[in-house]
């Protein structure tokens, strides 16, 4: 289980996340939707200690995080527990398909090399690319490199898996492999947040859906609740404004 | 004036046991000065406390000064800081017993490390952040990511600048003449006292540079495809 309680983040004096609240069971597949500039990658990167969260705590588990003041052994700890896939991919560049995913095995968690490939293979062959083990991330396309960067994830075998649109930076044909590769994993009970503008995806993936806006929580419940009877103002003018049928572009 | 083309040839060959003398100096300098420099990069670039100003004070110092000027420094300077340190403590060591060419290799590490930390300061700057923030985000600490995936890749980044050391520090490594170090300079002019047909020896001395300096060119473009492999795709 994750809790995040009062997670407050400024940049400047620009208040960026106003104190967010989220309990997220294991399991459990979130999305996370908002318009642009509401904070949803803000709120990724605090979960993930890319960005320091000003206050508020964070906990999976049995292990906790005070963000006001924590230790470089807690940080540490969390980003072991969590996993980011990210909206460029931001696979290492200088390393082969198999290398990025082995990388963290192997260095972070100490797997001898041996047993960290043939775990980097499975995984691999998980997400499709059994056959583009040798190849750079220059020589991928968008769609290969993002499965790269989930099976990345996958390796560490983490309390969950954050993904920030990991879609919208592809051209829409290869947007479809990776949604496909995301379901797959849901499936198998890997707990995960996803911030998307997929509606169709989030209604058919997700088991529970946020909605944020300038930096809070606005509302939050089952999918087809959301989606079919949203209780709040700022909500259904959102869904409105994305068209049902420009999101089921899968 | 008649050129005379066989002691172009012999000054040329007479020079080849200075190879190896400068091409010491030259490899010294550039392996120190890219440990200096990689150092002083990353303390300016992280702004590390307290190491931060002293990192910036010794870039523009340095640059700010001839690599003359650093020779003459060391070798004047360091010998008194050396005897009087050795006397206070009661050592037997005496500055005299420090090779001429050790001055050389000190002072000339120095300059290096000032002009060496700028060019792994753009190969840093070339590393896209998202790669540290991969880095971290897999669990890496700040050293981990710093060895296995950012310096690795500023490092391909800096090739060209490097190989401009490279030469540089091999040119420059002509003044060492001025300390009394028989460089391949030194050893033209040797050559030439003998009948002083100095043109044709500098002239010799010319060829062998560029001989050298074409070499460290070939040298550069090896590495850069040898570090740049993952670069040759083209699709993102
Ligand atoms: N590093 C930063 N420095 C300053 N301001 C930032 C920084 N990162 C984000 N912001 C600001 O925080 C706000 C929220 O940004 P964030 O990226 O979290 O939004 P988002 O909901 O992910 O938007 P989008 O849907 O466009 O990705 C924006 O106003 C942005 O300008
Ligand atoms: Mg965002």
């Amino acid at each position: 289980m994750i809790k995040l309680t009062q997670i407050r983040k400024s940049f400047g004096r620009n208040e960026v996340l106003k104190g967010i609240d989220l309990t997220v069971e294991k399991g459990e597949v979130v999305a996370i939707l908002g318009p642009s500039g509401s904070g949803k990658t803000t709120l990724l990167r605090c979960i993930n200690y890319l960005e320091k969260p000003n206050e508020g705590r964070i906990v999976i588990d049995d292990f906790s995080v005070q963000c006001r003041r924590p230790d470089k052994k807690a940080i540490h700890t969390l980003r072991q527990k969590t996993a980011m896939v990210f909206q460029q991919y931001n696979l290492f560049k200088h390393k082969t398909a198999l290398e990025n995913v082995m990388e963290g095995l192997f260095v972070v968690k100490k797997i001898s090399k041996d047993e960290a490939r043939i775990r980097s293979i499975e995984l691999l062959e998980k997400v499709g690319l059994g056959n583009k083990l040798d190849s750079y991330p220059s020589e991928l396309s968008g769609g290969q490199q993002q499965r790269v960067g989930i099976a990345r994830a996958l390796a560490l075998n983490p309390e969950v898996i954050l993904f920030d649109e990991p879609t919208s930076a592809l051209d829409p044909e290869l947007v479809g492999e990776v949604l496909a590769v995301i379901r797959k994993i849901a499936k198998e009970g890997i707990t995960m947040i996803i911030v998307t503008h997929e509606m169709g995806f989030a209604q058919d993936v997700a088991s529970h859906v946020v909605f944020m806006d300038e930096g809070v929580i606005v509302e939050q419940g089952k999918p087809n609740e959301l989606f079919t009877s949203p209780k709040e103002e700022r909500t259904k003018q959102f869904l409105k404004r994305i068209t049902p049928e420009a999101a089921y572009s899968i | 004036m008649k050129l005379d083309f066989g002691f172009i040839w012999t000054a040329f060959i007479a020079l080849l046991p200075a190879v190896p003398t400068a091409l010491a100096i030259t490899a010294v300098s550039v392996f120190c000065g890219l440990i200096i420099g990689t150092a002083v990069a990353v303390i300016r670039l992280y702004k590390v406390p307290v190491l931060y100003p002293i990192a910036s004070a010794y870039v523009t110092v340095i640059r700010g000064t001839p690599m003359l000027t650093h020779l003459f420094i060391i070798y004047f300077g360091l010998p008194m800081l050396i005897d009087g340190a050795t006397d206070s403590l009661g050592l037997s060591f005496r500055s005299v017993s420090i090779p001429m060419i050790g001055f050389a290799y000190i002072s000339f590490s120095i300059t290096a490390g000032a002009y060496m930390s700028e060019v792994v300061r753009s190969g840093l700057l070339a590393v896209n952040r998202g790669q540290i923030e991969a880095a971290y985000s897999i669990g890496m600490t700040t050293f981990q990511a710093m060895r296995r995936i950012i310096l690795p890749q500023a490092f391909a980044a800096s090739l060209p600048n490097l190989s401009n050391m490279v030469i540089g520090m091999l040119h420059g490594s002509t003044l060492a003449f001025t300390v009394s170090v028989v460089e391949i300079n030194a050893k033209a002019q040797i050559v030439a006292t003998t009948n002083w047909k100095f043109f044709e020896a500098y002239l010799a001395a010319a060829l062998l540079f560029w001989g050298l300096t074409f070499l460290i060119e070939r040298l550069t473009a090896l590495a850069e495809r040898r570090f740049n492999l993952y670069n040759r795709g083209g699709v993102s």
